[in-house]
């Protein structure tokens, strides 16, 4: 019941919001003038009615660069994204055809173009019918008064400019191309072959054929597993590491804590390199176990899934637990030994004070660090890569039994060239890692109840 | 005024500028990128050839330069956008998968100077058929191929009574599988931590050849049609139960890059007799082994001598017709053994598509092949040519070796087309879990064997038709 209720509230809410935008541009059509209309016949008409003729000028000037990029290229580049190419390049004849990578990549900026455009159309409208109204009123600002204001009361614009274009070109604007690639044909065909759109070559081959969505399926559930699980061993372990270097009757703490943070502090694919010398048949493991008397235990073999994940484990906390324990170790110097005091004095022995007080405590300051690590983790390609790769096993397609999503998206796209599939299946990890993350981030308390430690 | 002055200076200026960096461009005429291999630019081999051909065309106002690439940069990536390098040199397989997107150029090879003297099976690893025309987009500059390494003063001393039954003068165990595996076992009996014959056996490259001397091939129609995938087929499982015999007399080190690593100081410390290797470890194989000399009191120069004496790089030996290593059988009945096919690769150059002279970049490829560079090439790298005329000069046993191989059709050389980077992983976990078996569980029949050997070719398959 509770539940329909808040539904209803939704659906009330996005109506209500709508209809005030509707009678909000209603109203902006009645108020507008002929400053407004001149403003949307040509972008800085209105500035330039208006008296403010610099501004008005940058607005025009803005349409007519934009006009021209539209003739010369955009235009082209435009239609160039929805046919991806027409004319197939033959290098021997020199025919130099079209490149349909690049020229998804020149359509996503004539969509961004147009997106810029808009919003700038918009805030000329919205600029002359501010000022035509309080033209006669007020004073006009001149061109130099609002350079200042963009340099004191609108100073953010100013500072945020540049690190929104930098998120657009290098974070936005790769995100968006991969995003499209998974609904092409791109692999199965390469330039200078003509690419085209398609679904059925990306999702359609990922979940309709037999062996390649079983193969899906089973890393998936691995690669949950490994994540959630390696997660949590390595933030307890790291948790419990910090616990005990804290306990005032471990001496020579500092030599104690310096060994985990040299772990850390090689880098981490000497570590997994080392690792898998250490493991691997002739290794000193193997040695050891031989000059004992022992057989050679075929740790990273081809018949040892279990036992090869459980060193993936154990080399990925051995990487990873040392920063958790640095992390607890810093929050646990800021609780309030008046606490535990009391709790000891309400009677609460050493498991319920680290259950109710140490616990809640290091998870409410660590919650966005665990999403990370989880994330992290869920995205751990060095391991297994530096373990365990170049096999194929039993029942997998292009991917052994401890390849991880990464890994085998790695191997089918940059091995094997099917770009397609992997965006496929790199777009799948985006939406699992980000619907995972926050959800347990809004249901954590961190976020419900952010004030609560301060 | 002042200002008017101003401008048209600025613009002066800006105008000669332009000139200048256009003349300047024009002074420097054609000039050749060539992307070497690692190795040659090391040794210092690059700088030779360079040298020599500006010096041969020094008048002609072109200059041929080291593209300053990394060795395996990619020219579908490179080329199309004029970064790539005009004239590339590279195995096979990787020349030959640009041919299909045409990224390098097909070249008249009857009009080549080293036509006659290159065989046809080398020339064969660059032909390819495109748009329904046979082209040949690549010139063979050397040939690799796996060969035997053994060290001399590790033969038992009555090997010319109990391991000569043929008595030519040559060890049996370096020519029959049969005799290299009576006597692997026989070390390993007397001391376990010591073996006679070592090698990976999870390399594809060096394990396929048990394949396909009992049948297997990679893609059928020589090499070209992939949807004919021939691992499995004839007596490969013979092969395949080869590689899990020589796993008996090896241990689980032979089922991942253990022996691969320590194979150097593992030869040159006598913990194994024999290795498969490929000639570009030759050297690293002689350092070692005089180092190890050296520790026993010998000097520099006698150390150095005693390596080479006692290093051997010989052919592979010969197997049993009926695939059986584990029986000693009559080696001086011929009809009995077969030759040991292995793959091997050519090496060669290929010129871009994208190069920007293509004249002059098929000129660089003559003056590379011709027989001066190759042997200088020979001389300096210690690599198999792919000339006859040169071969015939050196005094190289292995050279010979590996050019008659590949004349005769033993040396199998890897496919060229693009499918064939689909093939590796899956060989190798085959054989990784069949030498697993026999060196631990020892529980394959040869059925086992044969269905793994199915199931590899159907992961290859998978591969190519699933995704494809």
């Amino acid at each position: 019941m509770d539940k329909t209720v808040k539904k209803q509230n939704i659906f009330v809410k996005t109506g209500n919001f709508f209809k005030k935008k509707f009678a909000d541009i209603k109203a902006f059509f009645k108020r507008a003038g002929r400053e407004t209309y001149a403003s949307m016949a040509l972008m800085g008409m209105g500035q330039i009615l208006n008296g403010q003729y610099i501004k008005g000028l940058v607005f025009f000037l803005l349409e007519a660069a934009f006009v021209a990029y539209f003739a010369t290229v955009g235009v082209a580049d435009f239609i160039g994204f929805f046919t991806l190419g027409t004319v197939k390049g033959d290098a021997w004849l020199g025919i130099e055809g079209d490149d349909s990578v690049i020229m998804l990549l020149r359509g996503i900026v004539a969509w961004f173009a147009i997106a810029i455009l808009v919003v700038l159309y918009f805030a000329n409208l919205k600029d002359a019918n501010k000022y035509a109204e309080i033209k006669g009123l007020k004073a006009m600002p001149s061109f130099k008064d609002d350079l200042t204001t963009l340099l004191n009361k609108n100073f953010y614009k100013v500072a945020l400019i540049l690190p929104i274009v930098g998120v657009l070109v290098f974070n936005v604007f790769p995100i968006v191309f991969m995003i499209l690639i998974a609904f092409t044909n791109y692999g199965t065909v390469v330039p200078p072959e003509l690419v085209d759109w398609s679904v059925k070559d990306s999702f359609g081959k990922l979940v309709a054929l037999g062996e390649l969505s079983q193969t899906f399926f089973k890393i998936l559930g691995w690669n949950l597993l490994w994540a959630v699980v390696s997660t949590f061993a390595n933030y307890f372990l790291g948790l419990g590491l910090a616990l005990l270097y804290n306990k005032k009757c471990v001496k020579g703490k500092a030599i104690w804590r310096a060994f985990p943070i040299l772990a850390y502090a090689v880098p981490g694919f000497i570590t997994l390199l080392a690792f898998k010398f250490m493991f691997s048949n002739g290794g000193p493991i193997n040695n050891m176990i031989v000059s004992n008397g022992g057989q050679i235990v075929d740790f990273l073999g081809v018949n040892s899934k279990w036992m090869a994940r459980g060193i993936g484990f154990f080399v990925n906390a051995w990487l990873s637990v040392p920063s958790i324990m640095l992390l607890a170790t810093g929050i646990l110097t800021n609780i309030n030994g008046d606490l535990y005091e009391a709790a000891k004095i309400d009677g609460a022995n050493k498991l319920v004070q680290f259950r109710k007080i140490t616990l809640p405590f290091v998870i409410f300051s660590t919650t966005p660090v665990l999403i990370s690590q989880f994330i992290g983790n869920f995205n751990n390609f060095g391991v297994f890569y530096f373990l365990r790769s170049g096999m194929v096993s039993d029942g997998y397609v292009a991917a052994s039994d401890t390849d991880l999503l990464i890994n085998w998206l790695y191997r089918l796209s940059i091995d094997n060239n099917y770009y397609a599939v992997g965006a496929a299946i790199s777009l799948i990890i985006f939406i699992i890692t980000s619907v995972l993350s926050l959800i347990v981030y809004v249901r954590s308390s961190s976020y419900k109840k952010e004030d609560t430690f301060r | 005024m002042k200002k008017l002055v101003a401008m048209i200076i600025v613009l002066i200026l800006a105008v000669s500028l332009c000139v200048s960096l256009v003349a300047c461009e024009k002074e420097k005429g054609i000039v050749i990128h060539v992307l070497e291999n690692d190795t040659a630019k090391k040794e210092g081999y690059l700088d030779v050839l360079l040298a020599a051909f500006n010096d041969k065309y020094k008048d002609q106002n072109v200059t041929a330069v080291d593209a300053n690439m990394d060795e395996y940069s990619d020219l579908e990536k490179d080329g199309p956008y004029g970064f790539g390098p005009d004239v590339l040199y590279q195995a096979n397989d990787i020349l030959m998968k640009y041919v299909e997107g045409k990224h390098i150029l097909p070249i008249n090879i009857q009009q080549l100077d080293c036509y006659k003297q290159v065989p046809q099976n080398a020339w064969d690893a660059y032909k390819a058929t495109v748009d329904g025309k046979t082209v040949y987009c690549g010139v063979p500059v050397n040939v690799q191929q796996p060969l035997l390494y053994y060290r001399k003063d590790m033969l038992p001393a009555n090997w010319q009574t109990e391991y000569d039954k043929n008595s030519n003068g040559i060890p049996d165990m370096v020519e029959f599988w049969t005799e290299m595996y009576a006597y692997s076992k026989n070390i390993r009996e007397q001391d376990s931590s010591k073996f006679g014959f070592a090698l990976n056996l999870t390399n594809e490259y060096f394990n396929s050849g048990f394949l396909f001397s009992y049948g297997a091939y990679v893609f059928g129609d020589n090499n070209t049609n992939d949807k004919d995938i021939g691992m499995n087929v004839g007596n490969a499982k013979l092969g395949g139960k080869i590689i899990w015999d020589l796993a008996g007399i090896m241990d689980l080190k032979c089922a991942d890059d253990s022996f691969t690593n320590s194979r150097t100081t593992m030869l040159a410390q006598g913990t194994i007799f024999a290795n498969i290797c490929t000639p570009d470890i030759t050297s690293q194989f002689l350092k070692e082994l005089a180092a190890e000399y050296k520790k026993q009191g010998l000097s520099e120069a006698e150390a150095v001598k005693k390596a080479n004496e006692n290093l051997v790089i010989t052919t592979l030996p010969k197997l049993p017709k009926d695939g059986d290593i584990t029986v000693r059988q009559d080696v001086t009945d011929e009809s009995l053994w077969i030759a040991q096919k292995t793959m091997g690769g050519i090496n060669g150059y290929g010129i871009s598509s994208y190069a920007k002279d293509r004249e002059w970049s098929l000129k660089f490829v003559e003056f590379a092949t011709s027989a001066e560079m190759i042997a200088k090439r020979q001389e300096m790298l210690g690599v198999v040519p792919a000339r006859a005329d040169v071969v015939a000069l050196s005094d190289n046993e292995a050279t010979k070796i590996t050019f008659s191989n590949l004349d005769d059709g033993t040396l199998v050389v890897m496919p060229s087309i693009s499918s064939v980077r689909t093939i590796w992983s899956p060989i190798s976990s085959c054989f990784k879990t069949i030498a697993t078996d026999g060196c631990k569980d020892k529980k394959f029949t040869i059925n086992d064997i044969q269905s793994e050997l199915d199931k590899m070719v159907q992961n290859i398959k998978n591969q190519l038709t699933i995704l494809q």
